[in-house]
């Protein structure tokens, strides 16, 4: 067995063992970092996360086998110094959009047109809502962590992981309208009229 | 395309990390690891383990989501009288006789110990409008602890239900999340209810635990002497966001609340608490679930928060804990036990 665990702990009596970590786990945390912020942001954040990651190895939840959310939480706290990249990337991406579809949009274009516009629809939400709710979405969508994972990365119980996503979603459905985005269209109504803040 | 699968597809063509950057922060993490630097980092991860350890106890209770503040003045015990008051370190310390005398039931082999927990957790949501609305819910649920503990234990755990609204606007937020949630099932989301099933308590990944330690070894090892526990608790906490006394205390419920404790440390932990600066006698007829005892409690959060544990004096039992908001709180009005958890132990022939 060669779990994350196991790696730490010997790292404990042997830290140059810690690298495996390192070489396991780097370039998903780079990967994500970048998403979020670009890759000049990445850079850092990912050789910071495991500087980190070493100085506090007691901080690590021991009944724990995969290190990841542990990882993820400590470059999610590392981003938070980097806001501002990430409000100037999604500030981009939100003013990219084309036109909305249009009545001018032929046939074959039209597609990339309303996934552009999603898109440019979804960088505003990611913008504007809390700082908690983005980091708890970005978790669970882009660093596919697991609910429990979440909840161990940002120090939260599982139920308030829950809330957050609940939120999240909502505000990324209420922003995406009014374009129908599911089968369940009859109902789309009743979400988007649900509170924003909700 | 629904608006995961759309958020999935925002960014994804980020390429992967170049060769050269991963390499250099190889090397910086190597000449860090060789210039053997170990100290942690101020705030580090302690908080976080502590909110985890809250969460993963067996009938984990309301789960504060309030930051304290420091305790007031009036709360703490004279100076030069550290420790409870003197009321209530006469409680804590005739309970603890009490537990020493009435010793655990026996439990024989092929037989459980049942805890019976009834826990009810707040939810609070803030809303972009700066409002927020709170709600309870209460779940039952049913540890059965085999005479071999290291043997499978079994938890029943029935669904949450909310079962105090604090306002028509709690109750509509509810409703909307229940409804998006219905709409919106999502794969991940863990089962909350149910049979669980685990060796030696370990129902996830890994053991229950008390006091970072994994419970079963706690029992065994934890000192049975008051001060050195209590110093341990100290010590085992760090600086945690609550003051040291009442995180000491709510550590001490934490783990009675289990209901697998031992009589003799069960005892040592009422007198660890007798030693708590703070400890007060915060209500002689209290009642939990229905059952009557002596409440002790501490004060946090400048005094709008307070931590207690339920004792029968007579066997010694603690029959519960609670949080007690003692002003209003975000959506949690004053004077409501916010989160609580009773717990009621038996001995069973089977389990489920």
């Amino acid at each position: 067995m060669n779990t994350d665990r196991d790696i730490i702990r010997r790292s404990r009596d042997r830290p140059a063992e810690f690298a495996a970590l390192y070489d396991r786990h780097a370039s998903v945390i780079y990967r994500y970092a970048a998403r979020r912020a670009g890759d000049f942001v990445a850079d850092d954040v990912t050789s910071e996360t495991f500087l980190v990651a070493f100085e506090c190895l007691d901080s690590f939840d021991e009944r724990r086998e995969d290190a990841r959310p542990w990882l993820f939480g400590i470059a999610t706290n590392l981003l938070r110094r980097h806001h501002r990249a990430e409000a100037r990337l999604l500030k981009a991406a939100a003013r990219s959009a084309p036109r909305e579809a249009g009545a001018d949009s032929t046939e074959g274009i039209a597609a990339q047109v309303d996934a552009a516009a999603a898109m440019a629809k979804l960088a505003k939400c990611l913008k504007a809502m809390p700082a908690i709710d983005r980091d708890t979405l970005l978790l669970y969508a882009w660093a596919d962590l697991s609910y429990e994972g979440i909840a161990d990365a940002m120090g939260v119980p599982v139920g308030t992981v829950r809330s957050r996503l609940n939120r999240a979603r909502r505000i990324l459905r209420t922003g995406l309208g009014p374009e129908p985005l599911d089968e369940t269209e009859n109902e789309h109504g009743r979400l988007a009229a649900a509170p924003r803040d909700a | 395309m629904d608006d995961l699968q759309l958020l999935r597809g925002m960014r994804s063509d980020v390429g992967s990390a170049p060769q050269a950057t991963l390499a250099r922060g190889r090397k910086q993490l190597l000449s860090r690891i060789d210039a053997g630097t170990g100290g942690g980092m101020p705030d580090g991860g302690s908080r976080r383990r502590r909110t985890v350890t809250r969460r993963v106890l067996l009938a984990s209770a309301a789960a504060a989501v309030l930051v304290g503040g420091i305790v007031v003045a009036d709360v703490v015990a004279p100076a030069g009288k550290p420790g409870a008051t003197a009321e209530a370190a006469e409680v804590l310390n005739n309970a603890a006789a009490a537990a020493i005398k009435a010793s655990d039931p026996v439990v024989k082999p092929g037989q459980y110990l049942k805890v019976d927990t009834r826990a009810v957790y707040s939810h609070q949501v803030s809303r972009s409008n700066g409002t927020t609305v709170a709600w309870l819910a209460t779940q039952d649920s049913q540890l059965y602890v085999p005479a071999d503990k290291s043997g499978e234990w079994v938890w029943n755990r029935t669904p949450r239900v909310p079962t105090t609204f604090f306002g028509q606007e709690a109750k509509a937020e509810y409703q909307n999340q229940e409804a998006f949630r219905e709409k919106n099932p999502d794969p991940r989301e863990p089962r909350l209810d149910g049979i669980f099933r685990g060796r030696a308590g370990a129902f996830y990944d890994s053991p229950p635990q008390i006091m970072g330690t994994p419970l079963l070894e706690a029992i065994r090892t934890l000192p049975r002497d008051p001060r050195k526990l209590l110093d341990l608790i100290y010590e085992k906490n760090g600086d945690k966001g609550q003051t040291p006394e009442s995180q000491a205390l709510t550590t001490i419920a934490d783990s009675l609340r289990t209901g697998v404790i031992p009589a003799d440390l069960r005892a040592a932990m009422y007198k660890a608490a007798a030693l708590i600066p703070g400890v007060v006698v915060a209500d002689k007829q209290a009642t939990l679930d229905g059952r009557k005892g002596i409440a002790l409690g501490i004060h946090w959060a400048e005094g709008k928060i307070r931590q207690d544990i339920i004792i029968d004096p007579g066997t010694g039992l603690m029959i519960g804990e609670r949080m007690v908001s003692l002003a209003a709180l975000d959506g949690i009005p004053a004077n409501t036990a916010f989160g609580w958890t009773a717990v009621k132990t038996s001995v069973v022939d089977s389990a489920p």
